[in-house]
């Protein structure tokens, strides 16, 4: 049904279709359309006014004070009852601006306690819930007028401005209020001290909104202020809802606060807490549930208790069956409580979380807010147990997390991705059944295309892990021409899409045979590449240089990508490694060239172009020496190997690499670093330095040599949970070398394993060795 | 109810193989009802029980009769209580305007927080427009304030438009939707606003007694799995009907 613009349509003396307002002297035609209303304040405002009021006949001139007096209440009780509830009229009001007219109604010296509880409730109801609202309320004043309204005589005002003031403050745009202040602060205190539940339930609002910086929660935990909430806990259902919310926010993320608050009174505040999440209000469950949660976070030392722990998981179970707004945020709680936490996400799975947040779902219609936060809590769950994403696959939940990605509200939309970019951290998950890759596939390349950002986000990031998990069955993903969509993205303004697709087509590239990296290749083009890797954001030049190393990984050929077309990616990376970029793109770039460096002769060349540029200027040391220097032993190891690849194998030209690498003060730093702390680095120095000793003597040990090979591997989040995909070997990938020939000689690093050739020598290894760790990343 | 509880947990530990295989345990109408009256209940608890009902469904005189009688002690003060029923009585005799001017007079916050109690408000007063014949009225002030109710809040639509359907009909009392002009539609607002109202003054907004006469029925089915006894089929004359053998 069209809105039509309001006071349209009706004709001024027309009865209004509410029954007649209150029996009052002479308007018995007292209008109530707003603009009669406005003014009618305003000229009540303005003291007993000669001119009539259009559209009433009897009041007006020569009418005592009394007589305005009661106009105004009653204008203003008629606006009021407007205006609660009912936005629009809130929205009209303000622009008729009426705003100004009831504020000042609070500031008249004068005034009836009748017009300052109208006038203090009207000013209230502009400032809830329309931002436009709060911000007259707050520009006309209307906060020192009703903080001064507190201490009334008459005990309806001071109800009526303390409500008022707490609408105000729970606004948005509520205004700063300083507590480090010691005035504010005893004015806070006083009203916590206040026999008036409204008073007392105003400080609780205040206090919630004051805690932005810690040294404000300091504050208030230095005053006293935990005690004094803990202390009202034992009043009405509502304060103590209250207070619970400002104790939460007084010790959020704050490790001192919380602490103090977990050991004051020897721990009775905390045990009151606690006991709260068994009480009868599920309301008030929730919030106890919240404060315990943001304590744990806060402090975890002081939250050790898994009972207390598991009590949590289970009473927010249960709360997800309440009706309203706190079955609703239930989901959310939990989502909070096991987030990052393997040990309560197995919790949760051993209390049958999974299935029970299953049931709700498939019991619930999809477009409602439980729908979204149960589905967010189902993707946490997934996050890092592999029993709690396979208990998720039923043929139920299946169907309808496709539905899900369909959906029209881009919530549900974002929350399905969400889910399955965690299901699908696991390897077979998705390998079959009605979510496949096949049937996944499909719909999220759609989602690529949406019209909001934070859906395309999350489909990306379900993307990312599903590439991983096809490995090697890729054809499917390029089938579904989600290369040209990634590529699209890859050129956005937003950051974060670009960083996300970049990291697809990384995790698509691993392991692609050289026709499809070349399909890649061309649909990215070289030019684009390069651009990306001189991105503005430095997360943007590393996802990219890691793709650039899954690129060049296993064929010499691919190097060309590189090195040709005058070598315009080559050049990126050059200057990207010599600008003093951030770690991890200088740790990508140094494996690309490393892998390069692996290669032919002429590749060996362009990698040292790279490290010692044929320049004037010899001032400047190579970025290689600073490299090496790094406290990031990545970086120092990833360096080495390119070092190793360059001077491998030994021949003439390695050995004038050596001269010049000497030349340069790189094999001194190498020298320097025979007893890093690190036991990789160790093991590559004197690698290179035994290289180095061969290149100059002419000899070396023969021995079986053998490409070694390393692979690295997708990694679950713990990393010593290693999988083998294609070769279908398993092993566990270690934290320590393995010095000495045979078996495994392992990198470290996230999820790096490697496939072994038979490597005998003892002591030495010898090999054309290249990196590709850490070839996938998870999202 | 507490018998039959304490008869569970008797049937329970007596969970051997050959008890569960063989048929129900059958309790005679003597010795449930020499069971029953082993059962002590406080007559306090039964005043407070009482008392609470009265209260929190708004019987203000039946409540000070009752105070005055028993001596029990309301655990609401009961002038709060007349404001409150007399917006429920607003509500109930279709005067809807009314009722909204005395809510925010009691509290103006509570429609300002109450999105969807604020919507079957003016979704009743419309309704009330229609009763009358007032068609013209309600076509304004459904356009006037429904309409932007929709447009605020979509999960309002398909009852705004129910309600606004009534306007097409010619014998509204018979017609699909012609339920919403049944008093149990006001009554049904009115315990809405009930609630509302006793949430804002931190009481809980639903009796005991209610959950009690669940639970006896809870009861009553979980022991009809293990045993046959008298039951309490009618809740309102306490019968005991005896166990069919």
């Amino acid at each position: 049904m069209p809105a039509t613009p309001s006071g349209g349509g009706a004709r001024p003396e027309e009865a209004s279709p509410a029954p007649p307002a209150s029996t009052s002297s002479a308007s018995s035609c007292m209008g109530t359309r707003p603009e009669e209303l406005t003014a009618r304040l305003a000229a009540a405002g303005a003291g007993p006014a000669p001119g009539a009021v259009p559209g009433c006949g009897g009041a007006g001139a020569g009418a005592g004070g009394e007589e305005v007096e009661h106009e105004r209440v009653r204008a203003l009780r008629e606006i009021k009852n407007q205006i609660i509830g009912n936005r629009t009229k809130k929205l009209l009001y303000l622009r008729l601006g009426a705003v100004p007219s009831v504020v000042a109604a609070l500031a008249e010296p004068g005034a009836s306690p009748a017009a300052l509880v109208q006038a203090a409730a009207a000013a209230g109801s502009f400032a809830c819930g329309v931002e436009d609202g709060a911000r007259a309320v707050l520009a006309a004043g209307a906060v020192e007028h009703l903080t001064r309204l507190l201490a009334h005589t008459d005990e309806k005002v001071v109800d009526a401005s303390a409500r008022a003031l707490r609408m105000i403050y729970q606004s948005r745009l509520a205004p700063k209020f300083d507590v480090n202040s010691g005035k504010n602060m005893d004015f806070v205190l006083s009203l916590l001290d206040s026999e008036n539940e409204n008073v007392t339930e105003l400080a609780a609002a205040i206090i919630s909104h004051s805690c932005e910086s810690s040294a404000e929660q300091l504050s208030l935990c230095s005053a006293g202020v935990p005690q004094k909430l803990v202390s009202l806990f034992g009043g009405s259902m509502n304060l103590r809802d209250a207070c619970l919310g400002s104790v939460t926010a007084v010790i959020r993320n704050n490790r001192d606060v919380a602490s103090r608050f977990a050991s004051m009174d020897h721990g009775k505040g905390f045990r009151s807490v606690v006991g709260l999440i068994h009480d009868r209000s599920p309301r008030t469950r929730l919030l106890a549930c919240l404060c315990l949660i943001a304590l744990g976070h806060a402090s975890p030392c002081h939250f050790q208790d898994k009972q207390i722990k598991t009590k949590l998981i289970m009473v927010l179970l249960e709360l997800i069956e309440e009706p309203g707004h706190v079955g609703d945020e239930a989901p959310l709680a939990l989502t909070t409580l096991i987030k990052d936490s393997f040990e309560l996400q197995k919790q949760a799975l051993t209390t049958n979380a999974v299935e029970k947040l299953s049931n709700h779902l498939l019991a619930n219609p999809l477009e409602t807010r439980r729908a979204v936060t149960i589905l967010l809590a189902l993707s946490e769950l997934c996050s890092k147990l592999e029993e709690s994403r396979s208990q998720l696959m039923s043929v139920e939940v299946s169907t309808l997390l496709l539905e899900a990605l369909k959906h029209d509200w881009a919530d549900i939309r974002i929350a399905a991705c969400s889910c399955l970019k965690n299901i699908s951290r696991s390897p077979k998950v998705l390998s079959g059944g009605r979510l496949s890759c096949d049937t996944v596939i499909g719909p999220l390349v759609q989602l690529l295309n949406d019209s909001s950002t934070s859906v395309q986000v999350s489909a990306l990031g379900a993307i990312c892990n599903i590439a991983v998990n096809l490995t090697p069955r890729k054809s499917v993903l390029l089938h579904s021409g989600v290369v040209s969509q990634l590529v699209q993205l890859s050129k956005s303004m937003d950051a974060m899409l670009r960083l996300k697709s970049v990291w697809a087509l990384r995790n698509i590239m691993f392991l692609l045979s050289p026709k499809d990296k070349d399909f890649i290749v061309k649909e990215l083009t070289l030019s684009t590449l390069s651009s990306l890797i001189c991105d503005s954001e430095h997360f943007v030049q590393e996802q990219t240089l890691a793709l650039v190393h899954n690129l060049v990984d296993g064929y010499v050929d691919s190097a060309n990508y590189v090195i040709g077309e005058d070598g315009m990616v080559m050049d990126a990376i050059a200057r990207q490694l010599n600008n003093a970029s951030a770690p991890g793109v200088c740790i990508q770039g140094m494996y690309v060239l490393a892998n390069i460096a692996a290669g032919n002769e002429l590749n060996k060349e362009a990698v040292m172009n790279v490290l010692l540029p044929h320049r004037a200027d010899r001032i400047k040391p190579s970025f290689v020496v600073n490299f090496l220097q790094s406290k990031d032993k990545q970086l120092r190891v990833a360096t080495l190997w390119c070092l190793l690849n360059l001077i491998y194998p030994k021949c003439e030209t390695s050995s004038g690499r050596v001269i010049r690498l000497q030349n340069a003060g790189v094999i001194l730093q190498v020298k320097s670093m025979i007893n890093d702390p690190c036991l990789d680095c160790k093991l590559r120095v004197r690698m290179v330095l035994e290289h180095c000793v061969d290149n100059a003597d002419d000899c070396f040990i023969s021995g079986k040599r053998k490409s070694v090979r390393f692979r690295s591997n997708i990694c679950p989040e713990q990393w010593n949970m290693g999988t083998i995909f294609g070769s279908g070997k398993r092993k566990k990938s270690l934290s320590h070398e393995r010095l000495g020939g045979g078996g495994a000689l392992m990198m470290q690093g996230r999820g790096t394993l490697v496939e072994t050739g038979e490597s005998e020598d003892i002591g030495r290894h010898f090999g054309s060795i290249r990196i590709t760790e850490p070839a996938v990343e998870l999202a | 109810m507490f018998l039959s509880r304490i008869v569970l947990r008797d049937l329970n530990s007596i969970d051997s193989p050959a008890s569960m295989a063989s048929s129900k345990k059958v309790v005679t109408r003597d010795e449930w009802e020499r069971k029953l009256r082993d059962v002590k209940i406080r007559k306090e608890d039964m005043n407070r029980l009482v008392m609470n009902f009265l209260v929190t469904e708004g019987f203000v005189d039946a409540a000070d009769k009752f105070r005055i009688e028993s001596g029990t002690q309301p655990e609401i003060d009961l002038a709060t209580i007349t404001d409150r029923m007399e917006v429920k009585r607003a509500v109930q005799s279709g005067n809807v305007q009314e009722a909204i001017e005395k809510i925010n007079d009691l509290n103006p916050t509570i429609l300002d927080t109450n999105p969807q109690l604020y919507f079957h408000l003016q979704q009743q007063k419309l309704i009330e427009l229609i009763r009358v014949g007032k068609i013209n009225e309600a076509l304004e002030f459904a356009q006037e304030e429904l309409a932007p109710r929709g447009e605020e809040n979509q999960t309002f639509l398909e009852e705004i438009e129910k309600t606004v359907a009534l306007l097409v009909f010619e014998d509204v009392k018979n017609c699909p939707y012609g339920e919403l002009l049944d008093v149990s539609q006001r009554l049904k607002t009115a315990s809405e606003v009930n609630a509302a109202i006793l949430t804002s003054q931190s009481h809980e907004k639903d009796p005991k007694l209610p959950s009690l006469l669940k639970m006896l029925k809870w009861t009553q089915n979980q022991l009809d799995e293990k045993a046959a006894y008298p039951r309490i089929n009618d809740f309102t004359t306490d019968a005991l009907e005896d166990p069919s053998i």
